[in-house]
C-alpha cells in the first residue's frame, strides 16, 4: 500500500458467523472498468446464508471473502476506454460479469454463463467495501431523483422483473405469489407494474402479510407450514381470487408452497419457483404437467438494471418501504446488521450506509 | 346403415353396429352400439383401424385413468381411422368413400381456453372413451366433419389410426421446441417414447438419447434411429451413473430438451439433473403422481418443466410427415387383431404385457 492512500476495507467472510472488516487491496483499473465508492449495500439471504453456513446451494466459501452485492455508489475513476460514465457519476451496479464468449452469452443469457463471476459468490469477492472495481457497462446512472439506496435496491427488484418477464405477466395474468418476504414483495411490485389485474399474497407470518397488504396486495391469505392444509389453503386461493390463477410464484420454496401453488394454478398457467427453500421436493408434478401448468426457473436476472431504473424514476414502482433497517459500515454494526436479517420477521431490507 | 364388422363371432349378419364396451374391471364384451342421429356437421364413419393406448388398458384394468372414473358401460378406444359412409347436410370437405384419420377429442369451442387456441384444455372435452364418452373400437361411429382428415392415397387406415399417438409426441416436440439446435434425451421407449422420437427427427432433431429399463425396447428404438441407448434402472442410487452415460452418449453434453416419457421420480430426477441450463423438460408419462425431485437446483438453471395434455392441431402435420416420409410408423404396429370377442381380449392382453408389443392394432 502506497503512502498517504487511503486503505481501502471491506467486510470479510472469513468464517461462519464471522465478518471481520479489513483491508481489501483492488485489482488494477482495467481500460472498460470503473473505480466506485460504494455508498448503499443491502443484504441477501444468500449473503446470509453465506454468513451462517459458508456456503449457499452449490457455493462453497473455501477462503475469506468479501460479502456483499446488492450495491449502488459514486464513480471515483474510469478507465481509459470508458465513454458511458464519468466521475462523480451515481451508479446501480449489476453484480455478475459473464464471459461474452460462451454459447449462452452469445444467446443472451448471460445469467446462466459457466463462468459467471458475480458479487459474493465464491470465490468472487462482493461489493460491501469502501472501493470495487468493476466493469462499467454494468454500472448504471442513477436519475437525480433516484436515491443511492434505491439503486441497491435495483439488485432484489431485478429478481421480481425477471421473474415476471419469464412468466410472461400482463394485465391477463392473475398472480399468486407465495412468501411475503423480500423476494415475494418485489415480486409483487414487479407484477404489479407489468400489468398484473390482481394479486395474491400467501404467507405463514400475519406482520408480513400486513405489510404486504400496505403496499398493494389485493388480498392476503395466510397459510400453514402443515402439508395437510395445502387443499383447504388451495380452496381459499381459489376463491379469494374468483378466477383461475393465471401464475403462481413460489417465493419460498418448500414442498407445500410448491404444492399449492401447482394445485392452485388454472390449466395452461405457469408456476415460477424463484425462491430456494429446498433442494429435492415431493410434489404433484404430474396432474400440473397434464393440466399444461408449466413450472418456470429462474437464475437472478437479465438485463434488468435499465428497466428498474426507468420504474423507480417514472414512480412507477416504490422501494423505499422495504428498506426497514439501516447500518453503518463498521465492526460492531455489520454483524448485528447480518443478525438483523437473518431474523426476519419485520426485517425486510437491511441496508448499510457508507 | 352401412356394412357390419370383419369377424361377427356368434352375431348373426345384420346391420346392428357393434362395440367393445367396458363393462367392468377385465370385462370388455362386444355388444350393440346405437349411434346418435347424424348431426349437419357431422359424417358417420365405418371404422377400420383402432390402436390400442395405454389409457385404454389403464381403464381396462381399474375402470378408472387418472381422475376419471367409468361409472357406466363404456364404449373403449380412440386411435382410429375409416372410411366415411354418410355425411351430414352442411358437410362439404368430405363424402362417402373419404379415408379419414380421427381426431378423438371434441371440444366447447365457448370456454375461455378454446377460444385462446388451447382447446385441448378445454373445460368441456367430450373425447372418444374418456368416460363418460364413448369411445371407437366399434363398426361405425358418428363424428364431426371437421376432426375427420382425410388420408392421401398410398398412406394406409392403420398410419391414419398411428396419427392419434403420433400427435402426442409431434405435440410434445412443439410444447419442448425441438429443433435443429437440439439434442434430446427421451425416457422410456415405449410406445409414446418411440412416437416422440420420430417426431424428434421429423422436427430436425440430429441427436437422440433414448433411456428404458427393458433391452428389448431399446433395440427398437435403436433400429428405429435412436443415436443412442442407454440401459437403465428403476434404482434411485444409479442416477448418478447414468447421467455419466448419458453424457457420453452425447458426446460429453448435456441434453437441451429431455422427454419423460415415464414419469416417475427416478426418471423426472434424471430428467432433470441431465439437461442443460437453459434447457426444458417435457413431462408427458403419467406415472406417478405425486413424485420427488431435485426441481429447485433444475430451476436455478433455467430448466423448466413443461407439461402436455393430449395435443392440438396435430392431425395435418402428422399426415404431412408420413406423406413424406419423414416419419415411418408403421415398424411401431407389432401386433394386430381382428374385431371379435376372444380377439379383443387376446389383444389388450398383449398391449397390457408391454416388451416387444408397441402398438396393437385392431383391424376391422
Amino acid at each position: 500500500m502506497e503512502l498517504g492512500e487511503e486503505e481501502n476495507k471491506a467486510a470479510w467472510l472469513l468464517g461462519v458467523k464471522t465478518l471481520k472488516i479489513q483491508p481489501y487491496h483492488l485489482p488494477p483499473l482495467g481500460a472498460h472498468d470503473v473505480k466506485v465508492r460504494m455508498k448503499a449495500v443491502g443484504i441477501c439471504g444468500s449473503d446470509v446464508h453465506h454468513f451462517k453456513h459458508m456456503r449457499c446451494g452449490n457455493f462453497i466459501v473455501k477462503k475469506p471473502m468479501v460479502i456483499g452485492h446488492e450495491c449502488a455508489g459514486t464513480v471515483e475513476e474510469v478507465g481509459s476506454e470508458v465513454k458511458s460514465l464519468q466521475v462523480g457519476n451515481r451508479v446501480a451496479l449489476e453484480p455478475g460479469i459473464s464471459c461474452s464468449q460462451c454459447h449462452l452469452c452469445k444467446d443472451g443469457r448471460y445469467n446462466l454463463c459457466r463462468e459467471m463471476k458475480f458479487f459474493g459468490s465464491p470465490p468472487t469477492n462482493g461489493a460491501l467495501a469502501n472501493l470495487v472495481v468493476h466493469p462499467a457497462n454494468l454500472c448504471f446512472k442513477l436519475p437525480d431523483n433516484v436515491s443511492l439506496e434505491e439503486g441497491a435496491m435495483c439488485e432484489p427488484l431485478s429478481v421480481g422483473i425477471h421473474a415476471c418477464r419469464r412468466a410472461k405477466i400482463s394485465p391477463q395474468t392473475k398472480v399468486l405469489i407465495m412468501g411475503a418476504g423480500p423476494i415475494g414483495l418485489v415480486t409483487m411490485l414487479a407484477a404489479r407494474v407489468f400489468g398484473a389485474p390482481k394479486i395474491i399474497i400467501a404467507d405463514i407470518d400475519d406482520s408480513r402479510l400486513s405489510f404486504a397488504k400496505d403496499l398493494g396486495a389485493d388480498e392476503i391469505i395466510q397459510v400453514s407450514t402443515n402439508i395437510q392444509d395445502v387443499g383447504e389453503e388451495v380452496v381459499k386461493i381459489q376463491n379469494a381470487m374468483g378466477a383461475n390463477v393465471d401464475v403462481s410464484f413460489d417465493c419460498v420454496g418448500f414442498d407445500k408452497t410448491m404444492s399449492t401453488a401447482l394445485n392452485a394454478t388454472g390449466a395452461g398457467g405457469k408456476v415460477c419457483l424463484v425462491g430456494m427453500g429446498r433442494s429435492e421436493m415431493t410434489i404433484p408434478l404430474t396432474p400440473a404437467a397434464a393440466r399444461e401448468v408449466d413450472v418456470i426457473g429462474i437464475f437472478r436476472y437479465r438485463n434488468t438494471w435499465p428497466l428498474c431504473i426507468e420504474f423507480l424514476k417514472s414512480r412507477k414502482i416504490d422501494v423505499k418501504p422495504l428498506i426497514t433497517h439501516r447500518f453503518k459500515f463498521t465492526e460492531e454494526q455489520v454483524e448485528e446488521a447480518f443478525e438483523t436479517s437473518a431474523q426476519g420477521g419485520n426485517a425486510i431490507k437491511v441496508m448499510f450506509s457508507l | 346403415m352401412g356394412k357390419g364388422g370383419q369377424s361377427q363371432g356368434n352375431v348373426a349378419q345384420c346391420e346392428e353396429n357393434m362395440a367393445a364396451w367396458l363393462l367392468g374391471v377385465n370385462n370388455l364384451k362386444i355388444q350393440p352400439f346405437k349411434l346418435p342421429s347424424l348431426g349437419p356437421n357431422d359424417v358417420r364413419v365405418a371404422i377400420k383401424a383402432v390402436g390400442i393406448c395405454g389409457s385404454d388398458v389403464h381403464y381396462l384394468k381399474s375402470m378408472s385413468c387418472g381422475d376419471y372414473y367409468v361409472k357406466e358401460p363404456m364404449v373403449i378406444g380412440h386411435e382410429c381411422a375409416g372410411i366415411v359412409e354418410e355425411v351430414g347436410s352442411e358437410v362439404k370437405s368430405l363424402a362417402p368413400g373419404s379415408r379419414v384419420a380421427l381426431e378423438p377429442g371434441i371440444a366447447c369451442w365457448r370456454c375461455k381456453p378454446c377460444k385462446g387456441g388451447r382447446y385441448n384444455l378445454c373445460d368441456e372435452m367430450k373425447f372418444f372413451a374418456t368416460p363418460p364418452i364413448h369411445g371407437s373400437l366399434a363398426n361405425q361411429i358418428v363424428h364431426p366433419a371437421d376432426l375427420c382428415f382425410k388420408l392421401p392415397e398410398g398412406m394406409s387406415l392403420e398410419e391414419g389410426a398411428m396419427c392419434e399417438p403420433l400427435s402426442v409426441g409431434v405435440y410434445a416436440c412443439q410444447r419442448a421446441n425441438a429443433s435443429p439446435k437440439t439434442s434430446v434425451l427421451i425416457m422410456g421407449a415405449g410406445p409414446i417414447g418411440l412416437v416422440t422420437m420420430l417426431a424428434a427427427r421429423a422436427f430436425g432433431v440430429s441427436k437422440i438419447v433414448v433411456a428404458d429399463v427393458d433391452e428389448v425396447r431399446l433395440k427398437i428404438a435403436k433400429d428405429l434411429g435412436a443415436t443412442a441407448v442407454i440401459k437403465s434402472s428403476q434404482k434411485i442410487e444409479d442416477v448418478g451413473k447414468e447421467l455419466e452415460l448419458i453424457k457420453e452418449a452425447l458426446g460429453g453434453a448435456e441434453a437441451d430438451v429431455t422427454f419423460d416419457c415415464v414419469g416417475f421420480g427416478k426418471t423426472m430426477t434424471t430428467a432433470l439433473k441431465a439437461t442443460s441450463r437453459g434447457g426444458k423438460v417435457c413431462l408427458v408419462g403419467m406415472g406417478h403422481s405425486d413424485m420427488t425431485v431435485p426441481l429447485t437446483p433444475a430451476a436455478g438453471r433455467e430448466v423448466d418443466i413443461v407439461g402436455i395434455f393430449r395435443y392440438k392441431n396435430t392431425w395435418p402435420l402428422c399426415i404431412d410427415f408420413i406423406t413424406s416420409g419423414k416419419i415411418d410408423v408403421k415398424p411401431l404396429i407389432t401386433h394386430r387383431f381382428g374385431f371379435s370377442q376372444k380377439e379383443i381380449e387376446e389383444a389388450f392382453a398383449t398391449s397390457a404385457r408391454g416388451g416387444s408389443a408397441i402398438k396393437v392394432m385392431f383391424n376391422l
